[in-house]
């Protein structure tokens, strides 16, 4: 029988001083492992950010619905009848029930709740009651909106994106994205039509460890090659094994990748904005395969030579827009983050079709989430078993101080944001610094709002 | 469609016994064998999904890839495998579906797999259908598509083949 040493986590009786578990360079523990400091997260982080909800592409026709979470809101995005796409909170204003089964359909013309049958329109605004002249007389108004399903606070998209916010108040969406808005530019810029489509599925992969450790992995590069050793070598040693002069195939391509040297990270460039976004360079040179060749050349035929190659130069690994998206603007997937409790965290992995590509772009696509993302995949489950040893190892009484010192104070300022090199600990500096604010204390480190130097 | 007769049963369960201990074992060597060299291993990610090449699947290997995830499974530091997982398969509900010659047949059966590794237990459950293709030397596996019962749950790492 093993041995299984049970984590406590850390009790939350004390009140929270976050003030005092945020410092420039490195964060208390407690941040990962304190189920207060989650509840917390998802009224102040989750609560005022701009959430990735979905992709206009998942409801194309009106009465079209996608559930999803907002923080720990459980919303549905709905296309109503004049085109527009709302998001709202997926409540009865009646007597609460689920207004629509979790996953995504169709509800038709209206939305019509299971329980006692009343029917809203697409925009949520309340149609018709059963009964109706039980309501004459009473306190209970028709004509009032808050009889119709609420709506979230605010709801913006950016080309196909669609972004929710629980909060009034705080920037534009535009605003907000600040400098990774030119992933998601990209992302649609890539495809001939200048338009993208989810297909293909949702992939779902539950992790045992806080959501912040995640997102600090995104752009955490140097660990790559000691991680992923077993699945590098493995690829490496296929490749080997076949016939010399073998080009490489794709699929040895993406996982080789990872076993670049300390001194190939080094020289990538890192890019962190406000609001704790960020993204990093792509690592892979454009590949010259047959599918590879053909998608460029339906770009080029749909844009010029010139546009073309002003679009395949933005070549970009992982975009962080924090806190719940990470696209792949060159592999055309996205991975939405969603914290299930501060010790588990759910990643859903969608895939997008260029539109206007060939079909086995798309298909490539699909093999790079296969490979890289699935639950299936060789390299993930490396990364998992790190983020689980991270989280089961703050848990422990073996030190209360999580280090982010790396190139610390070596940041080139960027309009809207700082850059650094490809092994810096900035992105996770950075992302602290937009946490701190989102909750209300200040790390020290200076983001370009403080210092009024934002374009 | 019934066996053929109590031979050809015996052969195609007998095939599936052995493919079955070969991953409970960790012979992954042995196990590639089995298939034809453009033999796919496929695990669906939705039910009733049609096709592995337009859709995200669970698992979606060809020899290459089931090539490379043998080879990591052996890596020393490849550490979601410290400890190894450790399975064992029930098979059971063994038939043939058709037959399309004396060369090529599809048999359908049913399975559970218990897996463990580190602290947990995990049980996984489905449908398993092989497109067995004759060679001198026995059966080879063309397919083996496998649907779970839970496929379109959220999962945490499937590592070994199922
Ligand atoms: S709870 Fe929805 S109609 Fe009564
Ligand atoms: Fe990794």
């Amino acid at each position: 029988m093993n041995s299984v040493i049970p984590i406590i986590p850390i009790a939350a009786t004390d009140p929270i001083d976050i003030q005092s578990l945020v410092q420039p360079d490195r964060v208390h523990k407690r941040v990962y492992t304190d189920p207060a400091i989650f509840e917390l997260e998802m009224d102040r982080v989750f609560g005022q950010a701009w959430i990735y909800i979905g992709h206009e592409s998942q409801v194309p026709k009106p009465g079209d619905y996608f559930t999803t979470r907002l923080g720990r809101e459980p919303v549905v995005m709905v296309r109503h009848t004049d085109g527009q796409v709302h998001v709202m909170f997926n409540r009865c204003p009646h007597k609460g029930a689920k207004l629509v089964p979790d996953g995504s359909g169709s509800a038709g013309k209206f939305l019509r709740c299971l329980y006692h049958g009343w029917t809203f329109k697409c925009d949520g605004s309340l149609l018709s009651v059963p009964l109706r002249s039980g309501y004459e007389c009473t306190a209970l108004d028709l004509k009032d909106p808050q009889y119709g399903v609420r709506k979230v606070a605010r709801v913006a998209t950016h080309r196909g994106f669609v972004f929710a916010s629980l909060s009034e108040d705080g920037p534009e969406l535009k605003e907000f994205l600040g400098g990774v808005a030119t992933s998601l530019d990209n992302f649609c810029d890539r495809a001939p039509e200048g338009e993208v489509e989810v297909a293909g599925g949702v992939q779902r992969v539950v992790q045992r460890n806080n959501w912040k450790i995640f997102f600090e992995n995104l752009h955490d590069t140097i660990h790559a090659v000691a991680t992923h050793e077993s699945s590098w070598r493995a690829a490496k040693e296929e490749h080997e094994s076949m016939p010399a002069g073998t080009p490489k195939p794709f699929e040895v391509v993406i996982v080789d990748g990872n076993g670049e040297p300390l001194e190939f990270w080094e020289k990538l460039e890192l890019k962190g904005y406000d609001h704790g976004h960020g993204f990093m360079e792509g690592i892979f040179v454009p590949p010259t395969d047959p599918v590879s060749l053909a998608y460029v050349a339906s770009l080029e035929a749909a844009k010029g030579a010139e546009r073309a190659d002003e679009i395949l130069r933005v070549n970009r690994h992982n975009t962080i827009v924090y806190p719940s998206c990470s696209p792949h603007t060159s592999f055309q997937q996205i991975r939405v983050i969603r914290p299930l409790s501060v010790d588990r965290t759910l990643v859903e992995i969608f895939s997008f079709r260029l539109k206007g590509a060939p079909e086995a772009t798309f298909q490539r696509t699909l093999k790079y989430t296969n490979i890289v993302n699935a639950p299936s995949s060789n390299v993930m489950s490396d990364d998992l078993e790190a983020y689980n040893r991270v989280q089961e190892g703050l848990g422990s009484d073996g030190g209360d101080w999580v280090s982010m010192h790396r190139a610390a104070g070596r940041d080139q300022p960027l309009p809207g944001g700082r850059a650094s090199n490809g092994n810096s600990e900035m992105p996770s500096r950075n992302m602290f610094a937009a946490w701190a604010g989102y909750m209300g204390v200040d790390t020290g480190v200076e983001t370009n709002e403080q210092t009024g130097s934002a374009e | 469609m019934n066996f053929r007769d109590w031979n050809e049963q015996q052969d195609l369960t007998q095939f599936l016994h052995h493919e079955a201990r070969l991953l409970d074992e960790h012979r992954w060597d042995e196990w590639q064998k089995l298939f034809t060299p453009d033999g796919l291993y496929w695990v669906p990610l939705v039910h009733g999904q049609v096709d592995h090449l337009n859709h995200a699947s669970l698992f979606c290997e060809d020899a290459l890839l089931r090539s490379m995830r043998a080879r990591r499974l052996e890596q020393a530091r490849a550490y979601s495998q410290q400890p190894p997982t450790r399975t064992v398969h029930v098979l059971g509900n063994i038939a043939l579906e058709s037959r399309d010659d004396d060369a090529v047949c599809t048999v359908r059966s049913t399975f559970l797999l218990l897996e463990w590794r580190k602290t947990e237990q995990r049980t996984f459950g489905g449908s398993v259908r092989h497109t067995l293709r004759r060679a001198d030397d026995g059966w080879r596996i063309q397919t083996k598509r496998i649907d779970l019962v839970n496929c379109d749950a959220p999962h945490e790492a499937l590592q070994v083949f199922l």
